[in-house]
């Protein structure tokens, strides 16, 4: 396996056999421990110093199913922090079998506003070239991605940015290509986006031809925890054909978390939103099937996905709006900031996608500037000029880019649901007081993805304490940011968490597939360790970059505003939010 | 015989059991039933298997989930709302962890296997 580095200072690259101390990394784990051996702390995130760093998972490029993931990695514009953000992509694949263990793009070119692209070939080795990019910035990226496919044929996958990113915002994500070739499947969140932006890099070009594809230690390991991932994966009633991610996305939370009283709504003042069934999964499955006249099952956002999740949203005309509209997203662009309009939630999530801009961040980030007067709470109209706004780089545009913790400043605003600057998720901690621990504790910023678990027997770390207790929580919350740290590297999506949870065979399932191909002889307590070590990795480095244990913590108005209609606070003590590290 | 109103509501295919039989995405009926009333006898009124329904809520209060129904002797009073959902949602744990839960079903998940630490609890772990 490679480390390819590109220089971006000189348009120069260097292939090296990966260091033997990097050799059982991959994905999350990967991005993350060379982010923290590499890149200076305190460094400006979009200057020379930054790396960004892009690595697959340790199964992307076989045939374990949904394992597509790639995970890019640096310090973030938005928290000033380490991140690392992943997608679900063939670019992933590709990478693999390219035997590309890590991509690291360092530098930056002298030249102002120039931009360029680089393609990676295999030529009994990893070779990189340049081409000129400049001509492809200022637009919006569904109409300069398909220049790439006319120029480098159908067999490549492209990674680009967009506007957002050349603007320099915080909220700017690093955008591949999915199953059609379109510009849509993002590692949206902390502004990955800007860090390649800042690096004079518009597109990463893939063309895996000749490859070897991805070494596998042993196969027979290999295949047998594949069959046991797969059987897990159809049969388990959220994961299998037709189940409920496969019909109603993951939007089918949005009716679930509103009647728990858990759906943030116009800028989380309230935990319930009375248009919230008429933007939920239930709602998107039944619409698409008047318009299309038929049912329309979800499809896949990469190859090898048998979950297949990802829905798409269409017209009164039968005309796609938006591919893929997740719960998230709706939640975002659509509760948060009172709308209810369906179709304009659609429109949202389209612009977001087209301009290369984070749909949490967005949304988040708009219900502050209508918590702020800029416009009314539901104005689905004036939401989508907003987000125009930003497109274009405007003043109030680059405000909003900033993200949702500068918006707040800006206008004045106390109500800002951020942790370490980066924008809350779809799930109050109010109501939700598990993953508000995680919201609070984890190095990336607020982030829902960074606590899923795998094992019921994550509970033996728990000891005595009870799950419902402020310390039981917390050490529930410590064991899952663990093994998600490790499900990051895997290169399988998250999703797979809600199988093997329960089906303690499809658990046993992904660590043989890890072991076949690594030749190793790994334990579920190794997955526990590795994951662990990950996150101290992350931990030193935020740590250096000035964002201690102090950082921990849920915004003030979450402690002290009641949340309708349970009329809770936040009320985990800080003592319980610090035993999640000191204890790791 | 005095009579209570329970704001109800339905989602997915369980709409129907709001008096439209085509309706697919939601309901939200007003029923009246007897004062001293159960949930079981609400599912009644609705005509409703309680087999049918999966995550249900009484109040934002998680009461039952697909496979565990410790809610079916809960008593109701007027103006309660009561949310049923269909088998094909889902909420997973990590995403509840720490919600309000009705103390029968909180006591149900930790009697459960694993303490109720999984994403699911039907039978075999499959629907």
């Amino acid at each position: 396996m490679f480390f390819v580095r590109v220089n971006m200072n000189d348009r120069t690259y260097q292939v090296t056999e990966t260091p033997p101390e990097y050799r059982h990394l991959a994905g999350r784990g990967l991005t993350s421990t060379l982010v923290a051996n590499e890149v200076p702390p305190l460094c400006h995130p979009l200057g020379p110093n930054n790396k960004l760093v892009f690595a697959a998972g340790f199964l992307s490029g076989t045939s374990a199913p949904t394992s597509a993931r790639i995970s890019v990695g640096a310090k973030s514009p938005l928290t000033g922090g380490i991140k690392e953000a992943n997608a679900g992509t063939s670019w992933a694949a590709d990478l693999a079998a390219m035997n590309i263990q890590a991509l690291i793009i360092e530098g930056q070119p002298k030249e102002k506003g120039a931009y360029w692209g680089i393609t990676i070939t295999w030529e009994g080795k990893p070779k990189v070239e340049f081409f000129e990019s400049t001509q492809y910035t200022g637009k919006v990226l569904p109409d300069v991605y398909p220049a790439m496919y006319e120029k480098y044929g159908d067999k490549i996958s492209v990674c680009g940015v967009g506007m957002a990113a050349e603007h320099g915002y915080g909220n700017s994500g690093v955008v591949f290509n999915d199953m059609h070739k379109r510009p849509t499947r993002y590692a949206g969140r902390g502004g990955m986006g800007a860090v390649m932006a800042s690096k004079g890099l518009k597109f990463i070009v893939l063309n895996r031809m000749g490859a070897p594809g991805m070494p596998i230690v042993d196969k027979a390991l290999f295949e047998e925890g594949r069959k046991k991932m797969i059987d897990a994966l159809r049969t388990h009633a959220i994961t299998k054909p037709k189940g409920a991610l496969n019909t109603y996305g993951t939007a089918v939370l949005i009716n679930i978390m509103n009647e728990a009283g858990g759906l943030p709504t116009r800028n989380f003042s309230s935990g319930r939103f009375e248009g919230a069934p008429r933007i939920a999964g239930e709602a998107i499955f039944e619409t698409n099937k008047k318009r299309k006249g038929e049912e329309i099952y979800n499809h896949a956002c990469s190859p090898g996905c048998i979950i297949q999740c990802s829905n798409t949203i269409f017209d009164e005309k039968g005309d796609e709006i938006t591919s893929c509209l997740e719960y998230e997203s709706d939640w975002s662009l659509g509760a948060d900031c009172g709308i209810d309009n369906l179709d304009d939630v659609a429109q949202l999530n389209a612009l977001c996608n087209a301009y290369g801009l984070d749909t949490i961040e967005t949304g988040t980030t708009i219900a502050v500037a209508m918590e702020a007067g800029v416009i009314p709470f539901g104005d689905s109209k004036g939401a989508i000029n907003l987000v125009h706004e930003m497109g274009k780089g405007t003043p109030i545009g680059r405000i909003l880019g900033a993200g949702a913790a500068t918006t707040g400043r800006v206008y004045g605003v106390t109500r800002v649901p951020v942790v370490k600057g980066q924008a809350m998720p779809a799930y109050e901690p109010r109501a939700v007081k598990g993953i508000g621990i995680t919201y609070a504790t984890t190095t990336m910023g607020a982030d829902h993805t960074a606590g899923y678990t795998i094992a019921p027997e994550i509970l033996g770390v728990m000891g005595k304490q009870d799950p419902l207790s402020p310390e039981g929580k917390a050490a529930l919350s410590r064991a899952f940011q663990a093994t998600t740290a490790f499900i990051d590297s895997s290169g399988h999506c998250l999703f797979i968490a809600f199988a093997i949870l329960d089906i303690a065979s499809g658990y046993q399932g992904m660590i043989d597939e890890v072991n076949g191909v690594l030749g190793t002889s790994w334990t579920a307590d190794d997955i526990l360790k590795q994951g662990a070590e990950i996150l101290k990795a992350e931990r030193r480095f935020n740590e250096a970059a000035g964002i201690g244990k102090e950082a921990d913590r849920m915004p003030e108005f979450m402690k002290t505003e009641p949340l309708p209609p349970h009329n809770n606070v936040f009320d985990v003590p800080d003592a319980a939010l610090d035993s999640v590290f000191a204890e790791l | 015989m005095a009579t209570i109103r329970i704001d109800v509501w339905l989602y997915g295919a369980l709409a129907h059991y709001g008096g439209n039989p085509d309706e697919r995405v939601f309901a939200n009926p007003q029923v009246s039933i007897p004062e001293g009333s159960a949930l079981r006898d609400l599912l009644k009124a609705l005509k409703m298997d309680t087999q049918e329904r999966g995550i249900t809520f009484i109040n934002g209060d998680l009461s039952a989930m697909p496979g565990i129904q410790p809610d079916l002797d809960h008593p109701l009073k007027d103006g309660d709302r009561v949310a049923f959902f269909h088998l094909q949602s889902m909420w997973p744990f990590q995403y509840r962890h720490g919600v309000g839960m009705i103390a029968e079903l909180q006591q149900a998940m930790l009697e459960s296997e694993d303490s109720g630490l999984h994403h699911t609890y039907q039978s075999g772990k499959e629907s």
